[in-house]
């Protein structure tokens, strides 16, 4: 199909504008960031009047009283917990799609069933539950809690979405390497795991943003300024009585650089991944 | 008896190594911080007892206290506002402070605010309340009553320079207070209930009401506006907290207490905040924890906190040191608080401020009549404050919850026999192991929690104590009692916006999503990365950075979007003062951070469709728009139908956006199912069983929608 | 006992049987075709033989060892699958040498074995290539390699080439034929094209229904059908059936009559192959030219009878219309004669091998 040029314009210019209000405020945001001000900036202009970088060196530099590079610790925090996160999330989530799409067994159903109906409980009255739980598991104040709140937190998604991707590998592909002698457990992991590549790109960054961004639980289970996760320290330029705007800003762009960073690096996985599961020839 | 005796060996023997730090939590920032750092050393100096300092946001402040010192997990010493002091009794966190306490080194209104049924609790450290700020070069005299204070706003005034008398976040009815009192009214009547259908309330509303349309103060205040105002020099005077001084940048000003009502010769009296150090009930080291809280509050800690922490101090004493007299800020609050009254730390005091808002936002917006306002708010407060149903006895419902459960499972058993279990699941044991550590967890942390919040869903909460009621909060929930079906308090009514919030934003991710994919979806498109980048960064930016963003964004006086409209020649709009526009804001906020998704989405499935069947269209001669009528709709629909029930499932329950975008105004009318829950549950003086029973009918809303998707679609879904 | 016995293999889905007891002996070295119509249960025995699927009674037994309820990775048994199932994530090199790595033979060996195999096969320039790069044909070499690098002692092929053009898969027949040829391995093919059945094997098992119903070489098959299913199946077109009594020394139906050698008596089916009809003025049956193909050399005519429909081979000189009404013979002793119920052959034409 040959498009005319005119329709290949027009094309163009919705993108364009759409790109455009897209971005607009994004900029705002740098604008905040950039600005010598802590002052929430209040003009339709996305583009900065004033260009310093203080805002940035603050939150970077931030210590606390004896000394510590708070952002470096936090950083290593975010990290390390979105990382761990990641990693217990996706084997977990793999293992259990795997068995939902290939094998039949007792509560199958049930079982999916389970993981929408988890995705429809609003969150926030679970807080007061979840502590006591973690405190039986001896899990408060550690990254390990933190790991595992978020881990399974993000996991009905992450199994749906693996489930409905592994649905479309050939089973002949499986079978394939079976005859070629693989173990079950071979299998799994030399073909079904490459092939599930995209899907895993997804679920993957689905877990990292979910421990990346989360606070709340991060402020009130973590009790040490130099192992809380970023998303807190973002918010503590959010006071009672007044926001540091300027901080909060350069903070949320720091903040959200990695995580739009991973979309980038992953985005050729993610049409195919988020949609393989549903289309299927 | 013996363990009394056990534990109180074993607590001296602590407290006697005394290696064990002190642990003490705020939530400071910048110079406040400088300062709790600074005096917590000295602490450590004089006594030898270290000290772990913890600042924790001020947002997860109170639910990380609340959560973590009945586990053990907190810390020994908080510093926290005294209108909280009620609730964190009730929970059993704070010790009492009575007997150590010497009242004299503290102004007496600091000290009385932290009393409690009889007993004190905390050291006092500093106190906010309101003053009002004078622009000396518009108004070289302070006024001292409203009829002088009148005068000098009509002076001043001048519409043509927008330049106005004075400025303040009139909508917050803490800053109304100082009205209500100055008028007469009391707040509370003889037996300690809320009064809101008061003259003097209305008074103080129709005053109010007077400055705005005589155009002697700008109409929807925010403390961003009255900051420009103020140092551009077109608002004469403001009234704030000693937390403006921050923000005021060349000019002149002078710190005055608020005038006196000229006809009723009282004065407008605000509200004293008290922040204290408060010991932790549970405490391993009283009385370190207290020697600590009690250093805090006096002396040196004191100057600290004047400077650098910019405090107003509760310390008598330090108002005759030299460095702080110096202070003419804080001289000024000095005689600012001497005059203000604590805010009541009552149950009471905490069911005042939502009716308050409603009626004094109405009034404002022109919506409500001064002397009906009162009505309005005794309206709102009588549904917000719900008698406790009747207690019911659990027993026969525990008898019906295990015979449900044997049902369900001799229903599963009976379902099972016939075919033999290895014969129908050859793979049971293998599937059942690879599931096994995700259902572990999903159990744990998911199902668990999950169970004990429907539980709380029969009880209801108040003062710390549940009581079983049965079905009774849903009953109420569902008959909508104590309001009309139409209020925004209404289950139904919050059902409605929340069933048109959530097919307005689907179907606008949707179809903006599908078109943007339609657009991208030439392989051959110039760009095309570059636009398929830039399109994916809503997504990828947190969703309450992206709220925050918006929320200024919307902003009446200086938010992006008038200005664009201002830009187009179109009025400003007020979007957050009326539904529609409120909600379209909302909207708007969940468009631009949810059509990524869909447009990824779009653009796999779009990419699956054979091209031929373009081609074979094409020959039979179908228009570009049957085509995508006829085979891009029916072929995307497989594939975007889960997508879609997800993406419902979680716009239903959105609730960063709502809560931080319009934050459920005008009068909570945009507030959807799980903000309403959030609100029963932790601003409406914590009916926790209340909003659990909204979360199970949240629940089953969106059950029963999965479920009608699922026979809508058919067999092809599955 | 050397070879592949299976015996009463029974296998169902669920409330549906699909292999209903089949038994079968593979001797070692045989080119083993099992052909039928989609749904007859020929591919569930194969993946029952390379152990995919579990039995739901009866054994599978090679080189007198039971194998019912071994894995397949021990089974020592290659196969090529319809869909070639190559491994979209590795290189043609990787997919040929993923079964070696797994049975962790020694990197030398490998590759040996890999070299051979891409030679035998012409796939020594294309081994850095993904599968996505390759060609149906290509892919298909490569789903074969997969096996022969393994060297198993029995190959098991799943319509391997229903997914190429009929050229190519003319060309592949002849691979196939010698690489069984060159091997000497024991292969054991499922198709359901006849063509493949008659080319490929050294026997013939067809299958209808989930049950075996002639086992033998190609050609007895097709000149011995033991039913009407065998005889209709192979041979194209296919074996014309009429529905005839015996009357005397003929076979009676109706609107014609043919002279009847043998014994069978009473309400039987008679059959004739296409190929042994001719047009002759004198021919038992007449009917009205409904269609015609032309092959060049001959061709076929396509008549509606009294008795029902029939097909008979023309010579191409021959000058044969649509609508004309002819008149076909039997060229020489062509009778097949069935039971009523098409179950057993009664007899067959003589003096054919």
């Amino acid at each position: 199909m040959k498009r005319s040029g005119l329709v290949t314009a027009l094309v163009h210019v919705g993108l364009v504008l759409a790109c455009v209000v897209a971005l607009y405020p994004v900029l705002w945001v740098v604008k905040l960031a950039l600005a010598p001000t802590q002052a929430l900036s209040l003009s339709a202009s996305p583009i900065p009047d004033a260009v310093t970088f203080d805002h940035f060196r603050d939150v970077v530099g931030a210590t606390d009283s004896q000394g510590r590079w708070l952002f470096g610790r936090q950083l290593l925090a975010s990290v390390v917990v979105s990382g761990l996160t990641t990693l217990v999330g996706l084997s977990l989530a793999v293992t259990a799609a795997y068995a939902l799409s290939r094998f039949r067994f007792p509560g199958k159903d049930a079982g999916m069933q389970t993981l929408l109906i988890t995705q429809m409980f609003p969150a926030t009255l679970m807080l007061v539950p979840l502590f006591s739980l973690l405190q039986t598991l001896g899990l408060l104040d550690s990254w390990g809690g933190l790991i595992l709140v978020y881990s399974t937190s993000s996991l009905p998604f992450c199994v749906w979405m693996l489930k409905g991707y592994f649905d479309t590998i050939p089973r002949e592909l499986e079978e394939a390497a079976v005859m070629d002698g693989a173990s079950p457990w071979q299998v799994f992991v030399k073909v079904v795991l490459p092939l599930a590549r995209p899907a895993l790109a997804v679920t993957a960054l689905f877990s990292f943003m979910t421990a990346w961004n989360e606070f709340i639980l991060a402020a009130t289970l973590i009790n040490d300024a130099a192992r809380f996760t970023l998303p807190v320290a973002l918010q503590q330029y959010v006071g009672e009585w007044k926001t540091e705007w300027g901080h909060f800003a350069a903070g949320a762009l720091l903040v959200s650089a990695p995580v739009m960073a991973l979309f980038f690096a992953l985005q050729r996985y993610l049409v195919g991944g988020l949609t393989a599961g549903a289309v299927k020839g | 008896m013996l363990r009394a005796v056990l534990g109180g060996l074993l607590a001296a023997s602590v407290t006697a190594s005394g290696a064990e730090p002190l642990k003490l939590w705020h939530a400071y920032r910048g110079g406040e911080e400088q300062a709790i750092e600074a005096a917590v050393k000295a602490f450590t100096a004089e006594t030898g007892i270290p000290v772990e300092l913890l600042s924790v946001p001020y947002d997860a402040f109170s639910s990380k206290l609340t959560s973590a010192i009945p586990h053990d997990a907190g810390p020994d010493v908080f510093i926290f506002a005294h209108e909280r002091l009620r609730q964190f009794h009730r929970l059993k966190v704070v010790a009492p402070t009575t007997t150590r306490l010497e009242r004299a080194r503290y102004f007496q209104s600091t000290v009385d605010a932290l009393e409690v049924d009889g007993e004190l609790y905390g050291y006092p450290l500093s106190l906010k309340t309101l003053a009002l700020f004078v622009n000396t070069a518009l108004v070289p005299e302070a006024p001292k009553t409203t009829d002088a204070w009148l005068e000098t706003m009509a002076k001043v005034s001048d519409g043509k320079a927008a330049r106005f008398g004075l400025a303040y976040a009139a909508g917050d009815f803490y800053l109304h207070a100082p009205f209500v009192f100055g008028f007469g009214a009391r707040l509370f009547d003889e037996t300690g209930r809320a009064s809101f259908d008061t003259p003097g309330m209305a008074k103080s509303l129709a005053f109010v009401k007077s400055l705005q349309d005589r155009g002697f103060m700008p109409q929807e205040v925010s403390g961003a506006l009255v900051k420009s105002l103020f140092n551009d020099g077109r608002a004469a005077m403001v009234i704030s907290g000693p937390w403006f001084t921050g923000e005021i940048e060349n000019v002149s000003y002078r710190i005055v207490p608020l005038p006196t009502v000229s006809e009723t010769g009282l004065p407008l009296q605000p509200f004293l905040g008290v922040e204290a150090a408060l010991v932790s009930a549970r405490s391993k080291q009283p009385d370190a924890a207290h020697a600590l809280a009690k250093f805090l509050s006096v002396g040196q800690a004191t100057l600290l906190r004047v400077n650098p922490g910019r405090q107003i101090p509760a310390e008598i004493a330090a108002y005759e040191r030299p460095e702080v007299l110096a202070d003419p800020t804080i001289a000024a609050f000095k005689d600012v608080a001497a005059r203000a009254v604590p805010t009541p730390n009552t149950l009471e005091m905490a069911k005042v401020w939502e009716p308050m808002k409603l009626a004094l936002r109405g009034v404002l917006q022109g919506e409500v009549a001064p002397s009906a306002a009162g009505q309005l708010a005794e309206r709102r407060y009588r549904a917000l404050n719900r008698e406790r149903p009747e207690p019911t006895n659990a027993t026969p419902w525990l008898v019906l919850l295990g015979l449900a459960v044997m049902g369900l499972v001799g229903w599963q058993v009976k379902g099972l026999r016939g075919v033999s279990f290895a014969k129908r699941y050859p793979e049971a044991a293998r599937g059942l192991a690879y599931v096994a550590p995700a259902a572990v967890g999903i159990a744990v942390l998911i199902v668990i929690p999950f169970a004990v919040g429907i539980s709380l869903a029969f009880f209801h909460h108040e003062a710390g104590d549940y009581t079983f009621v049965g079905l009774a909060n849903f009953a109420d929930i569902l008959t909508s009692k104590g309001y009309r079906l139409t209020e925004p308090l209404s289950f139904w009514f919050t059902l409605a916006v929340t069933i048109a919030w959530t097919f307005v934003n689907v179907a606008l991710h949707l179809s903006i999503g599908l078109f943007l994919a339609i657009l991208l979806k030439d392989p051959l498109l110039k760009l095309r990365a570059v636009y398929r980048v830039v399109l994916i960064v809503p997504w990828a930016v947190p969703n309450y950075i992206t709220a925050l963003m918006w929320k200024g964004m919307f902003h009446r006086q200086f938010g992006a979007i008038n200005g664009l409209l201002a830009a187009l020649g179109v009025e400003p709009v007020s979007w957050f003062t009326q539904f529609s526009t409120s909600f379209a804001a909302n909207v708007i906020t969940n468009t631009w951070l949810g059509f990524p998704f869909m447009m990824v989405v779009s653009l796999g499935a779009l990419q699956s469709i054979p091209q031929d069947l373009y081609e074979a269209a094409e020959v039979d001669g179908a228009s570009k728009w049957t085509q995508f009528r006829r085979i891009t709709l029916p072929l995307l629909k497989p594939a975007l139908l889960p997508s879609v029930i997800l993406g419902s499932v979680w716009t239903f329950n959105m609730f960063n956006i709502i809560y931080l975008v319009s934050g459920g105004e005008p009068g909570g009318a945009t507030d959807i199912l799980v903000s309403e829950a959030y609100r029963w549950a932790f601003q409406r003086n914590e009916q926790y069983g209340f909003a659990a029973a909204y979360s199970v009918l949240i629940f089953f809303v969106l059950l029963g929608w999965t479920r009608l998707t699922k026979r809508l679609t058919g067999p092809e879904a599955a | 006992m050397s070879g592949l016995r299976l015996s009463g293999i029974r296998k169902s889905y669920g409330d549906n049987p699909v292999v209903k007891g089949v038994d079968l002996d593979v001797a070692p070295g045989e080119f083993l075709v099992m052909v039928g119509p989609s749904g007859c249960g020929k591919t569930t025995l194969l993946r029952v033989i390379a152990g995919l699927e579990q039995v739901d009674a009866g054994q599978v037994v090679m080189d007198g060892q039971e194998l019912t309820h071994v894995p397949p990775r021990d089974r020592d048994v290659g196969m090529v699958f319809q869909s070639y199932a190559l491994y979209p994530h590795m290189t043609v090199r990787e997919n040929l040498a993923f079964g070696l790595e797994l049975r962790k033979l020694p990197r030398a060996d490998i590759d040996a074995r890999v070299a051979e195999a891409a030679k035998m096969l012409e796939l020594a320039h294309l081994l850095d290539r993904k599968p996505k790069a390759l060609s149906g044909g290509q892919r298909q070499r490569v789903a074969m390699g997969r096996v022969i690098v393994r060297r198993p002692r029995l190959f098991l092929f799943d319509e391997p080439l229903s997914n190429l053009d009929t050229a190519l898969r003319v060309q592949m027949r002849g691979e196939l034929a010698r690489l069984h040829r060159q091997l000497g391995v024991t292969m054991i093919y499922v198709t359901h094209d006849q063509v493949e059945a008659m080319t490929l094997a050294t026997r013939v098992a067809v299958f209808n229904k989930g049950v075996l119903q002639q086992l033998g070489p190609p050609l007895e098959l097709y000149h011995r059908p033991a039913n009407t299913f065998v005889a209709t199946f192979l041979g194209s077109p296919s074996m014309n059936l009429f529905e005839a009594r015996r009357d005397g020394a003929a076979w009676v139906g109706s609107g014609f009559r043919l002279d009847a050698a043998g014994d069978a008596a009473g309400e039987v089916k008679v059959g004739l192959r296409p190929q042994e009809l001719t047009v002759a003025a004198d021919g038992p049956f007449a009917g009205e030219v409904e269609a015609v193909e032309r092959l060049g050399f001959d061709g076929y005519a396509f008549l509606k009878t009294a008795a029902g429909p029939l097909a008979a081979r023309f010579d191409g000189s021959m000058a044969v219309e649509v609508g004309q009404t002819v008149r076909v013979k039997p060229t020489g002793d062509a009778v097949h004669v069935f039971s009523a119920d098409g179950a057993r052959a009664l007899r067959h034409p003589e003096a054919r091998r």
